[in-house]
């Protein structure tokens, strides 16, 4: 048995990381590419979103490099991924590339115990005892959430950097040498050490740069290739952003949450009570949140005809005209061209940076008026 | 006080449940008239770019209706007969249109689960209550729209014509003769008679579902997929036509399953979006019908 998964941000790292720390061998598709996309919507139908396109063509590869089994995430809401593994199956049997199929389903929908059976039979071919197998778990966890913890630093840090770039240079090494350890252990190090690098650089705290609010479809948010790496984009104009949107919170929050039942609930907001299926509900939340923590604006990111966010963006299209809250919108698609989502990103931070520039202006008049005020009072004029 | 009751999406299908239930608690009520092009321009003008047609017309249903109405009802259908999902803009239609319309008066907007009686009356309860109808009315008024909903039959099954096809698609694109360009009436002039899903029975198209490695949950996709299997199993029809909604999330999916399950039978799929031309429309239901000569 050789397991493949497609591409989803750093699934391929963190994923060789565990399955070599428990013996057993995976094949890693090569990362996305213009070509693999333009081979996967090839044989896709026309109108199914941008994630399932870059996954045939991961599995396609995979197949090439000698994979027989594909661990595929699913979900029982009303979103399309839950019948990727369905659609996928049916596409690739039809092309000649025979599969073993083993769909992650959230507990809630499966139960529990069939839940566990199917990663049990995950780890099947294993020779570590299973203690080893859980122990390898919880630490692969860790190495989930300590490199969250570094990316999110780097991204707050990209704001105040003195010398533009040295923040996603740490990254960028930082998964570089990722892809190459064998262990665990081995890869805490290595995070650890860049998170020390990280300290290591330096930065202007009196500068106020502008602060984003990362948000938007799941996919698109942790695979750099969907959303044509706009985290660097970001970090090279120099603003400080914020994305909760991550592997860990998806963990968190279909795993963790219906198995530990003590994990905190989801909480609920006005402007869309219910859950209605993939994550526009959580996205939401991102919105209002923005105007509880003081973020200067949204960016939302979808592929095209995703239907849980076309949702999301008609509440943000109300919640811009209530609360007077920044908002845009960029909608991603097979076209390879990054000119203009650039340039609309570009135009948005230029006109958050103006008004924050403008805010601040206003501010240090009001004070200077409220000092001089003071004099008067002082001197006795 | 007026309540204004769209007639887009699926409102068809429930039409005798909503009729008399209203009618029975005797409340002023106002339904659209069937769709048409001042209908389609508003909902245009209202709603997200990005949803689809059937999405933008009810739009227009709604924006037409709140100019005369003080209450427009909005359903949030979170789950089916037997326990299927729509889609999530039906999950989250309520605040679609007052996204949209930039008027928040809708009503009913609590969450409706059809595969469970007593949820589904407290869900309609609540905005009884807030109508001014009191529990008994309401309660009798749920039996009876409830009873009449059952008795009531769906579908077609033409016979008299020389070619028989499956129309597959959403209910509101079926019987939608405006959102549909008049299908029905064309097929008929080309001598084909139609059969819908309504008349397989559950029984067969659960039994059609067995061989998928997940239980389907879409409503759309077991009501589409499993006739069509069925049908074409029985020799019944000699032709599938789908009716789809531009850029519909569910039927990217369900239209694929169909074609490599069914290996070359004669398979249209026929797109509706805002666009009125219908000489594009009318060749390839032409060609079409060259095909099951």
């Amino acid at each position: 048995m050789k397991i493949t998964f497609p591409h989803i941000g750093d699934a391929h790292l963190i994923g060789r990381i565990f399955f070599s720390e428990i013996g057993i061998n995976i094949v890693t598709p090569r990362a996305n590419t213009v070509k693999g996309l333009e081979k996967g919507s090839e044989i896709s139908p026309d109108e199914i979103c941008l994630p399932f396109k870059l996954m045939i063509a991961n599995l396609i590869d995979a197949y090439h490099l000698g994979a027989d089994t594909v661990v595929m995430p699913a979900t029982l809401g009303p979103c399309r991924l839950g019948e990727y593994g369905e659609l996928l199956k049916s596409i690739l049997d039809c092309k000649g590339y025979r599969f073993q199929w083993i769909l992650i389903d959230s507990p809630g929908a499966i139960g529990k115990k069939e839940f566990l059976s199917r990663l049990a039979y995950l780890v099947s071919e294993s020779d570590k005892s299973m203690p080893v197998i859980l122990w390898a778990l919880a630490r692969t966890y860790q190495i989930i959430k300590e490199l969250e913890n570094l990316d999110e630093k780097a991204h707050i840090l990209a704001g105040h950097e003195k010398q533009r770039g040295e923040c996603k240079k740490v990254l960028a090494s930082c998964r570089r040498d990722l892809a190459k350890v064998t262990g665990v252990r081995e890869a805490l190090k290595n995070i650890r050490y860049h998170k020390s690098r990280l300290d290591g650089i330096e930065y202007d705290f009196k500068k106020r740069p502008i602060r984003l609010l990362l948000t938007g479809e799941i996919f698109s948010m942790i695979e750099p290739f969907a959303n044509h790496r706009i985290e660097e984009l970001l970090m090279d104009m120099g603003v400080s952003f914020k994305k909760r949107v991550t592997l860990g919170w998806w963990i968190r929050l279909t795993l963790f949450h219906p198995i530990l039942p003590w994990k905190p609930l989801k909480s609920k907001n006005k402007y869309l009570p219910y859950s209605i299926g993939g994550y526009a509900k959580e996205t939401v939340e991102e919105g209002v949140l923005c105007s509880k923590k003081g973020y200067d604006g949204v960016i939302q990111l979808f592929p095209v005809g995703c239907m849980p966010e076309i949702v999301s963006k008609a509440v943000f299209s109300k919640m811009m005209k209530e609360k007077g809250l920044s908002i845009l919108t960029v909608i991603y698609d097979e076209m390879g061209g990054e000119a203009g989502y650039i340039t609309r990103i570009e135009a948005f931070t230029d006109m958050l940076a103006r008004r924050k520039r403008f805010e601040q202006n206003q501010e240090r008049i009001t004070f200077l008026k409220r000092i001089r005020g003071k004099v008067h009072v002082l001197s006795g004029h | 006080m007026k309540i204004g009751i769209p007639g887009g999406l699926l409102y068809c299908k429930y039409e005798p449940f909503i009729k008399t239930f209203f009618n029975e608690m005797g409340v002023d009520v106002e339904y659209s008239v069937k769709s048409n092009k001042e209908i389609l321009d508003l909902g245009i003008r209202s709603c997200v770019d990005e949803a689809c047609l059937p999405m933008k017309l009810f739009h227009g249903h709604t924006v037409k209706l709140q100019k005369t109405c003080d209450y427009t009802v909005t359903p949030r259908i979170m789950k089916c007969e037997f326990g299927e999902s729509i889609c999530p803009k039906f999950q989250g239609l309520p605040e679609l249109v007052s996204g949209g319309t930039g008027k928040s008066n809708q009503i009913f907007t609590e969450p409706l689960y059809i595969n469970n009686q007593r949820k589904l009356k407290k869900g309609l309860k609540k905005s009884c209550r807030l109508i001014g109808v009191s529990d008994r009315k309401m309660e009798k008024a749920f039996c009876s729209a409830l009873e009449n909903q059952r008795n009531t039959s769906f579908g077609l099954n033409e016979r008299d014509y020389r070619y028989k096809v499956f129309l597959a698609g959403h209910p509101y694109n079926i019987y939608d003769s405006f959102a549909n360009m008049n299908l029905l009436q064309k097929l008929h002039d080309l001598d084909v008679g139609v059969i819908t899903e309504e008349r397989v029975s559950r029984y067969e198209k659960t039994e059609a579902l067995t061989g998928l490695i997940k239980r389907p949950y879409w409503l759309f996709f077991i009501n589409n997929f499993a006739p069509a299997m069925v049908l074409i199993k029985r020799k019944e029809i000699d032709g599938i036509i789908y009716i789809s909604s531009f850029c519909c999330g569910t039927d990217s999916v369900i239209i694929e399953m169909i074609k490599n399950r069914s290996k070359g039978f004669p398979f249209l799929v026929l797109k509706l979006d805002e666009q009125t031309g219908e000489a594009g429309y009318n060749t390839r239901i032409e060609a079409f019908r060259e095909v099951l000569n």
